[in-house]
């Protein structure tokens, strides 16, 4: 069967959308400026204007009729709206008095709407407030964004087994509700909730306003953009941090069963493997992080728990944040750390990363592969979740995780020939690609920023972050020949 | 329950052969006054007195039949179990290694894998270094027996694809895998005395000359230097090793069929075409970032580059010069190497390349389902259909292999050591290839000064992935055991 040439006024009406939306979030950090007295002001109402114009424009010579979006359109859409996102979202970078160049801008941008959290800007302490709301908008759009996405769209484009998650069919058991669009809103205003209820917390244990709305922000997206380069170090609070860790713990956990909870299915959530899971990576790393610390670094047992399970959260969730420097942590935590950016939240959060759901797939699917060697004729299924999973799941989460490891080892194979040394290389290569923001080492270690990195190795980063949030293969997708062949 | 009186039958022939092979290390001392000759008699002594009792108090009376379980235990045994035995003249030698150190370096020799922990190899008697090069050589050969006729028939890994009773087989060269064993026999035989022969008219003297033949037909790469093959400063020899590891990273089932069948399947196999094509591809990036970041003369890049990433692939792991000081590019390029592996059939381990055809065409066809999600796309294997149940192997063998590696890695640094030597310490323990990355298990360093833990851990990581992983871990599946 072929498909018509494909069309692309569908695409341009919801990009148009987006810009529109984006223009109306910058009038926010122009109105704090204000507030300041900062000139800065001018560039976001600058920016919004030209965002609204483009928006607009676009929108309006893109309007068509009925919406039913192609196969090829979704693909094509989801990975221009988070190209365009970023476009426009580093135009305040760009032209603010940090006067950062177009490179940094972007990737500024990108690693904010990815929910990477990992910075260029090396003096947070001394940039205007509205760049510091900015890039929280940033991470908190972008991680409403990737809800979304893995609510409505990635289960209807079958990617990496997210068919698992579709809302609609029989077989699915958290059935909160018959429709994806009402999923969705539903979602936003859970998402809302519990950043309105994270910044109250914050303030109320003595962080400024601004303070308070841009971390509630940027932990629930597991984002990790703070207001100091010293990140959650600079707040000496306990209960500040825990908070924190609490609020990237939720943002790693699929916001559909959140939405359950709310509505009382207490029994779903508790039953739910993914989550279980999760919880159990968390307290495994975190225990075995605050052990290392407590023998081998000499931390007192309450402080070694708690920063070896903020690091543990923070990593594996991909946010970012630290209380400690744990980029010259040796061996045992390091080695977690680094395999932790990997397994990423649960599916259906704002983490990225391989997300525990598949590797429960993978562990069930090879348990099952070494009985069926034992007995060929066994019938042995395996299970997810107490639901058997198809094989095209299987095999979708298999191939996942082998172009997840290829696109790793490529990456961190071009930051090598670029120069940067070998565990830099390899964290920021896994950072970016998990959106997790640090890595180790030196130079893009927790507090350090990107910025000493040559420009391309920027550009490469950048695209990493793009491929680990959208999962792959909506990028590769566009890169078969057959794509574009009409 | 598994009947294992013939597992118990096969492991001691196989004791009974290491005992007639510490033999010749033997003769090489007592001829030349050295003081190990004892050593290695006694050790054939325990082996063979061992050995004969397991054979005949397990006789089978009929021919021997095994079932699934008990191929899969002989296969694990036979390493563990040989392993042992062949520790022994390292135990008692004059070196005065501890047992770990000798299992260590046993298990380093039978994988193939060539990392080591004797320090001052230059001064070690003759006979401890032929030892370590037949242990190679042994474990060369055995791999690829299991290669052929063990792992297909139990279905590791999509290795099921080189099954020899399969009609549609093209590489259907004899039609009985006992035949075609003593084949393969033969071309290593060959191969080895060429490559020494070679090896010796390069300027090695003829004992250093069959130690190397030794271990680098059998990709395994214990030297008789510390030094490793730099030791000899000759680029004619690194260029003669460097194409006999590149043949001990090949399929030796095709190295018979020109003179059986006359045909050259050899230039028409994508699994070989593929291997070099993908070394040459490395071999000459690292050239490059040699001559152009380290200022080395075009010859010297080249040959340096080639030499190391043909090492490394074919997971034999000799050395001329300390790659990890190259810098990051080449340490990060080193490190994704370690996982490649040679071709199928072969003395290499690692992920082997069929594997990584296959995935890349599973990614591949995944893009285009994606796009079509009723089209039908085919994989296939040297022009011929691979099943779902291969691809799915293979797949499921990629995953494990992420897993071990993983597991290993945190288990070395919960052992103490730091984060760059547990990680490529696992791999290269893995994937056969010998040294890792950083000061202490890199191409210039020595597993010497890793905990004991460290090491049987290592040895272990070393066993599962020549095994090819799945082999190992169903002994530890409950259902295994049960009747």
């Amino acid at each position: 069967m072929r498909e018509p040439t494909l069309d692309l006024r569908p695409i341009f009406l919801v990009i148009g959308l987006l810009l529109s939306t984006l223009a109306l979030a910058m009038l926010l950090p122009a109105m704090v400026d204000l507030t300041a007295r900062n000139p800065d002001w001018q560039v976001f109402a600058a920016a919004a204007a030209v965002s609204l114009f483009v928006g607009l424009a676009t929108l309006l010579a893109s309007r068509t009729g009925p919406m039913r979006l192609s196969l090829r359109q979704s693909f094509l859409l989801t990975a221009l709206a988070w190209v365009g996102a970023a476009a426009v979202g580093s135009l305040p970078f760009a032209f603010s008095t940090l006067d950062l160049s177009a490179t940094d801008a972007f990737f500024e941008a990108m690693s904010g709407i990815t929910t990477t959290g990992a910075t260029i800007i090396a003096d947070l302490e001394t940039a205007p407030p509205g760049i510091l709301l900015w890039r929280a908008i940033l991470q908190w759009l972008g991680g409403i964004g990737a809800i979304a996405m893995a609510v409505a769209v990635l289960p209807a484009l079958k990617i990496g087994g997210m068919e698992m998650f579709r809302l609609e069919g029989p077989e699915t058991a958290e059935r909160v509700m018959p429709r994806a669009a009402g999923v969705v809103s539903a979602i936003i205003f859970v998402y809302l909730g519990v950043t309105v209820a994270l910044a109250l917390l914050l303030r109320l244990q003595g962080m400024t306003f601004i303070e308070a709305v841009v971390h509630a922000m940027s932990t629930i997206s597991t984002g990790g953009y703070s207001t100091t380069n010293a990140s959650l170090a600079a707040f000496d609070s306990v209960t500040i941090q825990l908070t924190v860790l609490v609020g990237m713990v939720v943002g790693g956990m699929p916001f559909v069963l959140l939405l359950a909870l709310f509505r009382g299915g207490f029994q779903t959530v508790r039953r739910d493997a993914q989550l279980r899971w999760y919880l159990g990576f968390i307290v495994a790393s975190g225990a075995a992080i605050s052990a290392w610390l407590w023998l081998s670094r000499g931390l007192g047992a309450p402080a070694a728990l708690h920063h070896g399970f903020f690091t543990a959260a923070s990593v594996m969730t991909g946010t970012g944040f630290h209380t400690v420097d744990y980029g010259n942590w040796s061996g045992l935590p390091m080695a977690i750390l680094f395999f932790l950016m990997f397994v990423g939240g649960c599916a259906g959060s704002t983490s990225a990363g391989i997300k525990v759901f598949r590797l429960q797939v993978l562990l069930a699917n090879a348990r099952v592969q070494a009985v069926r060697l034992l007995s060929p004729n066994t019938v042995a299924i395996p299970y997810y979740n107490r639901r058997p999973v198809p094989e095209a799941v299987a095999d979708s989460v298999m191939g996942f995780l082998f172009v997840y490891a290829l696109a790793f080892a490529v990456l961190a194979m071009l930051l090598g020939l670029l120069g940067l040394d070998f565990v830099t290389a390899l964290s920021s290569a896994a950072a970016a690609l998990g959106n997790v923001g640090p890595g180790f080492g030196d130079i893009v270690g927790p507090g350090n920023a990107y910025a000493e990195l040559p420009d391309l190795a920027k550009w490469l980063l950048a695209a990493g972050m793009l491929l680990g949030r959208l999962e792959m293969f909506i990028v590769l997708v566009l890169f078969a020949p057959t794509f574009w062949r009409s | 329950m598994v009947d294992i009186r013939p597992v118990l039958y096969v492991n001691g022939l196989l004791l009974l052969a290491l005992a007639v092979a510490m033999l010749f290390p033997a003769a090489l001392e007592y001829a030349g006054g050295h003081a190990d000759a004892a050593t290695f008699v006694a050790s054939a002594l325990v082996s063979g007195f061992g050995g004969l009792i397991l054979a005949f108090g397990n006789r089978p009376s009929a021919r021997l039949v095994l079932t699934t379980r008990q191929a899969f235990l002989i296969t694990t045994s036979a390493w563990v179990v040989a392993a042992a035995s062949a520790a022994l003249p390292f135990a008692f030698s004059s070196l005065d290694l501890t047992y770990t150190d000798s299992y260590f370096e046993a298990m380093s020799g039978l994988t193939t894998t060539g990392a080591t922990v004797i320090v001052g190899l230059d001064t070690v008697g003759p006979g401890i270094l032929l030892w370590r090069a037949l242990l190679h050589w042994l474990g060369g050969i055995g791999i690829i027996v299991v290669a052929v006729a063990v792992l297909p028939i139990l279905r590791i890994g999509g290795m099921q694809l080189f099954r020899m009773e399969s009609s549609e087989k093209s590489e259907k060269v004899r039609p009985r895998v006992s035949q075609i064993a003593a084949g393969i026999g033969t071309a290593y035989v060959v191969l080895t005395v060429v490559c020494a022969l070679a090896l010796w008219a390069a300027g090695m003297t003829w004992f250093e000359a069959i130690c190397h033949a030794l271990s680098t037909l059998s990709t395994g790469g214990f030297s008789t230097s510390d030094a490793s093959i730099g030791h000899f400063g000759s680029p004619l020899i690194e260029w003669i090793i460097t194409f006999f590891m590149m043949v001990g990273g090949g399929t030796f089932v095709l190295y018979i069929t020109p003179w059986r069948y006359r045909r050259w399947a050899l230039l028409h196999d994508s699994q070989i075409r593929w291997f070099v094509a993908f070394l040459a591809f490395f071999s000459l990036w690292l050239a490059f970032w040699q001559w152009a970041v380290n200022d080395a003369t075009p010859h010297d890049a080249l040959r340096q580059a080639t030499f190391s990433v043909v090492s490394v692939v074919t997971t034999t792991g000799f050395a001329t010069t300390d790659y990890s000081a190259w810098g990051g590019f080449a340490q990060t390029v080193f490190f994704v190497l370690t996982f490649i592996g040679g071709c199928t059939g072969s003395t290499s381990g690692g992920i082997k390349i069929f594997r990584w055809e296959v995935l890349f065409q599973i990614a591949r066809t995944h893009v285009k389902r994606l796009l079509h999600p009723h089209g039908i796309f085919v994989i296939d294997f040297n022009r011929q259909r691979v099943s779902d149940a291969v691809v799915r192997s293979v797949l499921g063998f990629m995953v494990l292999y992420f897993f071990a590696f993983a597991l290993l890695s945190i288990a070395l640094t919960a052992l103490g050591l730091d984060a760059v030597t547990s990680i490529t310490g696992a791999a290269t323990a893995l994937s056969n290839v010998g040294p890792g990355l950083g000061d202490l298990i890199g191409p210039a360093g020595n597993f010497k000064a890793l905990p004991d833990s460290a090491k049987w851990l290592l040895s272990f990581g070393m066993l599962l992935g020549r095994l090819e992983i799945f082999t190992v871990l169903v002994l530890f599946m409950p259902v295994f055991w049960r009747p």
